[in-house]
């Protein structure tokens, strides 16, 4: 029986897609809340079922689930197997997808109200979640690749909902070429695997590696292809360009993508093909590397940011540096852990933004102000969720993120350092954006475009709304201290387990963390004195540091760099045109040639059809004589 | 005696159905063809197939050629006869190559030959052989199921539109 | 005896008595769409007992004229399937002949039970007269509308099936006269024993082969005998062209499989003979039906091409006779299981054009512009069956033609699945061509294209259809390979 379930918690969100788009969209348009229902409802059960999962893959011997493989279709001595598996890995990532999606899918249910797209966005919602459900439980190439692919693209069609808005509909472009680079190196890493090894299967591949027949050069290009994938869809430093543009869509898509669905999947790759990466020092140094990088390279551009999503959107670019430095550096465990606490704290702190917006109108922060008051519950989880990816213990980001500076401190020092770094300016951008938006006064919301939006319109956010941020806020105090005994570590495959007081405040006799938390704390200390206190001017301190600034707010130009330069000067006016000048003249002719010979060809055979009876009837005798000679000929 | 009468009904057969192709005037064709039909209810009787040949003249010449020559009287412009077509050539190449080939098969195939000698009258014959046991009982009705669908066939085409 | 055996034709004799019923009904009867509702009924008491006699061991009756086998059982299913399909998308169609939807629907469950025993015929005379019965019921349909087009439509398809039908006749009586026999089986032990080695020793059997091969090849629309294809599809009342292209062609394959793998099929030099002149007129059928489909501009005429160049994808199944490797049946099922495919497929695409052609009153391709607009979910079906038709995922097309082409590797007609991918991509062109125009051309005016939800409910099954045999064939595989059984190995 257990063997269903895995089947079943990746069905159930693909039948809501189905229902939705098929039954309720064309039929019960006018009843808009019902696809939500469905949604919630499905998402709901299947998060009920991953539970179940975690404690069978708890109890299960070597944390691996045995999932027999369905034949899809057996035709003659052709057999196409699908199967899907289910081990630590999974079930945590299983975990996280479910609690987060069914959190924003409640949360939407208040968002989207009225919005005339409804059965269409909760139907691309559902068939997100499925494809993520499918790619993390996905036991060969093909299959995952797939889901990949999938979730690609309901991203594009979720980042475009709003497709009438040419920004929303550049984004979505953007989101999807700029992804598709990094899977042309992933869809290589399996062509090449599938041609040194002959499988897709993952776990035969995983053996393959461990058991050092895949090895060298051949190991370690593959792996900087998966690499390559996984920096695509994680918004990795140089592929990170589309992640802060994805804010387009509505608030609860990028809440979904920026915890727990399109960027988590890129995190979540490396960890799958460890076994791999592990093999491979070139490899591995590549990812933390890659990662420690970008995570203060985010950062810094996050520093400077006046609109709160962009805010967050560089925040989740960094953090995923974070994971992708734990992974390099520490393993599997430390990499996740730091994923499945980022993805409850930054899903409250997307619907936390949302949640402004819903009553203000605007995401620029400029505009806010003074919003604690009007909207409590907003206030007080936004805040717990910044707390928490600053780093203040005993909050859920402290915990994971002691671990990936402990390991990386051991592994390469100069990531250590550049972490650290990134330690203090996260806790600084958090609270410049709290203190900015809940802060202070109220400085008039969007009423720039829509008149007098008055402060007395202000409002806390509906409790549909309210309740999923409430959740979140408990999961982003108290998922941390899941690995507070080391449990989590040792699920995922390594680390040992001690007791929970002495983890808890054990850690606090290190120096280490005392480090980060008067980084974070310092971080906190001057966002306040700028933005809250005003002891310091922000402006002067922009002035004096002008180049700076600018080099951060123009997001080191590699818009401009990836528009003007590779795309405008390199590709279209060098590639392109050579190109299409080999196209025009050499390609298309021989197109041409052919088309127009196929088109000639059909025109000749069309007269034939000349609507007279008597060649119709001709032509059955022709063929039975044609047919009897041919064979005195040639039988 | 039946051989001669065999090539003389053969040669008058093959005579008619030339003279219903050649012939431009549409009337006078299908009065070729009901002579057609007769002479081939002669080859019939050649054959000991009394019973296929009363049917032949009843249907054929009875019903079918009667149904032809009204239907021509109908037809407007009926006496310019049938326009010729470009296809003449291909289509007495074609339908030489047909003939050779037809008679190249007759000829040269072994054919197996009945050493029993013909039944006399077939009518009780043809009778058990269309309704008792091991007959063909099943096909009779499905034609009747047949002339339903083109009686209701004919209700339709000939309905005002 | 026989009386005992009345029940194993109970889908035949349930139909037509529902059949009966619409004609009487019809006199009494001023609200049409009642008879449209008996109609359905019938088909669905016909399936009924067709689903019911499934399990049921295989056994010839009436003097071995008609075989009760998993074979017949599936093709019927089928067929009625599609009519059922026909009669509901005719919906938005029967108000043109206002006062004859009795006999419209009568003649279309006549041409069912026709077809129906036609795919059960054991017997050269059975063959013939199911044949008839059908053939008759659909020269009328293909002339209900009366107008200048589809009565001339109506016209070339009776006088070419006359031809067609004196072709086959001739083929029969060859065969009958080499052997002294009509019933299949009896047919099949005399060839098992002719004393000869090749099928130019005796011309007789060759002719007859090749007389029998261009009569049903009418049917299924093979060339050289495709040419009334077109004209009659582009004339024809869009349903019942539907309805030729699918059950007429469908029956057309069971009466081919049947008289060529049981009759003929047992020496092997014979089947590996008529095997290959499948194989050439496959290729040839595919090719031509392909490239002359490429310069339509009438949708249905274009459908009409592409449902040539499909009854040659449909052919390489015939083409898999002699020594193969694995599963020897392996040709047949896939032939059956392109069938399944092919039907939901195209009624789908047909169904489609119904509506949309309805309310622009036009079958012109470049008429479609901007459907994707007015008419979305039409539009959505419409690309669905025509990617199912290129044959991409995940879409019924894509197994069919992997089924069919690896049984073609199997048998060594590697040459034959090299041209039909080859032809598969050129009939993308001409497929995507209509998906184009539909989504990126610009609306011609905002008016929305209403249908029928009778219409919508068929269209919405072929679709369903498309998908389940793209997305989970397993069991229909099982079906396709159950009811080929019968052949042995």
């Amino acid at each position: 029986m257990t063997y269903h379930i895995p089947w079943i918690v990746f069905l159930l969100p693909l039948f809501s897609f189905i229902i939705i788009s098929f039954i309720l969209r064309p039929f019960l348009n006018y009843r808009p809340k019902l696809g939500g229902y469905v949604t919630i409802g499905a998402i709901g059960a299947a998060c009920a079922l991953s539970f179940w999962l975690l404690v069978e893959v708890l109890s299960a011997p070597g944390h691996k689930l045995e999932i027999p493989d369905i034949q899809w279709l057996l035709i003659g001595d052709l057999s196409i197997h699908i199967g899907l598996m289910v081990d630590a890995l999974t079930a945590v990532m299983l975990i996280v997808v479910t609690i987060v999606s069914l959190t924003v899918q409640i949360y939407s249910q208040g968002y989207m109200h009225g919005d005339p797209g409804y059965h269409r966005y909760y139907a691309f919602m559902s068939l997100f979640t499925a494809c993520m459900l499918g790619l993390v439980m996905a036991d060969n190439l093909v299959f995952l690749y797939l889901f990949w692919e999938g979730v690609g693209l309901c991203s594009y069609l979720l980042i475009g909902f709003w497709f009438h808005r040419p920004a929303a509909a550049d984004a979505a472009k953007k989101a999807f070429i700029v992804t598709r680079l990094g899977d042309f190196g992933f869809l290589a890493a399996i062509l090449f695997l599938f041609y040194k090894t002959g499988t897709f299967d993952i776990g035969e591949l995983h053996g393959l590696a461990i058991a050092g027949t895949l090895t060298g050069t051949t190991l370690t290009w593959v792996a900087i292809g998966i690499f390559a994938g996984a920096v695509g869809k994680s918004a990795q430093f140089p592929l990170h360009v589309w992640l802060p543009d994805a804010m387009e869509g509505p608030t609860p898509v990028s809440a979904l993508i920026h915890a727990a669905t399109m960027v988590a999947a890129g995190v979540f790759l490396v960890a799958r093909f460890f076994p791999l990466f592990e093999n491979s020092e070139m490899a591995l140094t590549s990812v933390a590397v890659i990662g420690g990088f970008t995570a203060i390279f985010a950062a810094t551009m996050g520093l400077v940011m006046t609109d709160i999503k962009r805010v967050l959107a560089y925040s989740t670019i960094s953090q995923l540096g974070y994971m992708m430095l734990g992974l390099g550096a520490g393993g599997i465990a430390i990499g996740i852990f730091h994923l499945f606490n980022h993805a409850f704290f930054k899903a409250l702190l997307f619907l936390g933004a949302g949640s402004v917006n819903h009553s203000t109108g605007t995401f620029d922060m400029r505009e806010m102000g003074g919003l604690r008051k009007a909207m409590p519950w907003t206030y007080a989880t936004f805040l717990i969720a910044s707390l928490s990816i600053a780093g203040i213990w005993p909050l859920s980001g402290f915990w994971s993120k002691d671990e990936i500076l402990v390991s990386s401190f051991a592994n390469n020092p100069i990531l250590f350092y550049l972490a650290m770094i990134t330690v203090f300016m996260t806790a600084f951008y958090m609270f410049r954006a709290v203190f900015l938006t809940f802060g202070g006064e109220y400085r008039g919301g969007a009423s720039s475009e829509h008149g007098s939006h008055g402060a007395h319109q202000l409002h806390e956010s509906p409790k549909v709304m309210v309740i999923p941020l409430v959740v979140l806020a408990a999961l982003s105090i108290f998922s941390g201290w899941l690995n507070v005994t080391g449990r989590f570590d040792e699920f995922l495959g390594h680390g040992e387990v001690h007791s929970f007081t002495q983890g808890f405040f054990g850690i606090l006799t290190h120096p280490l963390p005392w480090i980060s938390l008067i980084l974070a704390g310092s971080g906190i200390l001057l966002a306040y004195a700028m933005y809250s206190a005003k002891w310091l001017s922000a402006e002067a301190i922009g002035k004096a540091f002008s180049p700076f600034y600018a080099l951060f707010s123009r997001k080191y130009w590699f818009d401009e760099l990836y528009e003007r330069v590779i795309v405008g000067r390199v590709l279209v006016d060098g590639l392109f045109a050579g190109c299409g000048f080999f196209d025009s003249r050499g390609v298309d002719g021989a197109v041409n040639g052919v088309a127009d010979g196929t088109a000639a060809a059909g025109r000749a055979l069309r007269q034939a059809q000349s609507g007279q009876l008597q060649v119709y009837a001709m032509a059955i005798a022709v063929g039975i004589v044609a047919i009897m000679v041919c064979f005195y000929l040639f039988g | 005696m039946f051989d001669i009468v065999f090539w003389i009904l053969a040669a008058v057969t093959v005579g008619a159905a030339l003279a219903v192709v050649f012939l431009r005037d549409v009337f006078r064709a299908a009065l070729c063809l009901v002579f057609l039909f007769f002479t081939i209810a002669g080859i019939y009787i050649t054959l000991h197939a009394d019973f296929l040949a009363v049917v032949q003249v009843l249907i054929y010449v009875g019903a079918i050629s009667i149904l032809i020559i009204v239907a021509i009287m109908l037809t407007r412009e009926v006496w310019r006869g049938s326009p010729s077509g470009r296809l003449r050539i291909p289509a007495l190449v074609v339908g030489l190559l047909l003939l050779g080939m037809l008679m190249f098969t007759a000829m040269s195939t072994k054919w197996h030959i009945s050493d029993v000698p013909p039944q006399e009258p077939t009518t009780t014959a043809i009778g058990a052989g269309l309704f008792g046991d091991g007959g063909f009982l099943l096909p009779v009705e499905i034609a009747a199921v047949l002339l339903l669908a083109a009686v209701l066939g004919a209700i339709v085409l000939i309905r005002e539109k | 005896m026989i009386v005992s055996e009345l029940h194993l034709m109970t889908p035949e004799l349930s139909l037509l008595g529902f059949a009966l019923v619409v004609i009487l009904l019809d006199l009494f009867i001023k609200q049409k769409k009642v008879l449209a509702g008996v109609s359905i009924a019938g088909l669905i008491v016909s399936a009924g007992f067709t689903l019911a006699m499934w399990g049921a061991p295989t056994i010839d009756i009436f003097y071995a004229m008609l075989a009760v086998d998993r074979f017949a059982l599936f093709f019927k299913f089928l067929l009625l399937a599609a009519a059922g399909l026909i009669i509901l998308a005719s919906q938005d169609y029967v108000s043109k002949f206002e006062r004859f939807q009795g006999e419209y629907y009568a003649l279309v469950l006549i041409s069912a039970v026709g077809m129906m025993l036609l795919t059960a015929a054991a017997d050269l005379i059975s063959i013939y007269v199911a044949l008839e019965l059908s053939g008759i019921s659909l020269y009328v349909l293909a002339s209900f509308l009366k107008d200048q087009k589809s009565t001339e439509a109506g016209l070339k398809y009776l006088l070419l099936g006359a031809v067609a039908s004196a072709v086959l006749l001739y083929g029969m009586a060859l065969v009958f006269g080499l052997t002294g026999k009509t019933c299949l089986l009896c047919i099949a032990d005399v060839v098992e024993t002719m004393p000869i080695a090749g099928l130019l020793d005796n011309p007789a059997l060759l002719l007859g082969i090749i007389l029998l091969a261009a009569g049903f090849g009418f049917k299924i629309a093979c060339v050289p005998f495709q040419m009334w294809v077109p004209d009659v599809y582009e004339g024809a009342p869009t349903p019942i062209t539907a309805y030729l292209s699918v059950a007429s062609k469908a029956a057309g394959f069971a009466v081919i499989v049947r008289v060529f793998f049981v009759a003929l099929g047992a020496p092997s030099w014979l089947s590996i003979d008529w095997g290959i002149l499948f194989a050439i007129l496959s290729a040839i059928t595919m090719t031509l039906g392909n490239v002359v489909a490429i310069v339509q501009t009438n949708i249905k005429r274009m459908l009409g091409y592409s449902s040539i160049a499909q009854a040659g994808y449909l052919m390489v199944g015939l083409a898999t006779v002699g020594v193969a490797v694995g599963a020897d049946a392996l040709g047949r099922s896939g032939l059956l299981f392109f069938l399944m495919s092919y039907a939901v497929t195209n009624l789908g695409a047909f169904i489609a054009v119904i509506a949309i052609s309805n309310k622009i009153d036009s079958d012109l391709i470049g008429d479609y512009t901007g459907m994707g607009k007015r008419a979305p979910l039409l539009a959505v079906a419409l690309t669905l069956c025509l990617v199912s038709l290129i044959g991409l995922p995940p879409t019924a097309g894509l197994i069919a033609k992997i089924y069919i082409f690896n049984a073609a590797v199997h048998h060594g007609l590697l040459w034959l699945v090299i041209v039909a991918v080859i032809n598969s991509c050129i009939s993308a062109y001409y497929y995507l061509r209509v998906v184009k125009v539909m989504w990126l051309g610009a609306p011609v005016s905002e008016e929305k294209v209403p249908s029928s939800w009778a219409l919508r409910a068929s269209l919405s099954l072929c679709c369903l259809g498309v998908l389940l045999l793209g997305v989970i064939p397993g069991s229909f595989v099982g079906m396709a390979e159950a009811a080929v059984r019968i052949f042995g190995s």
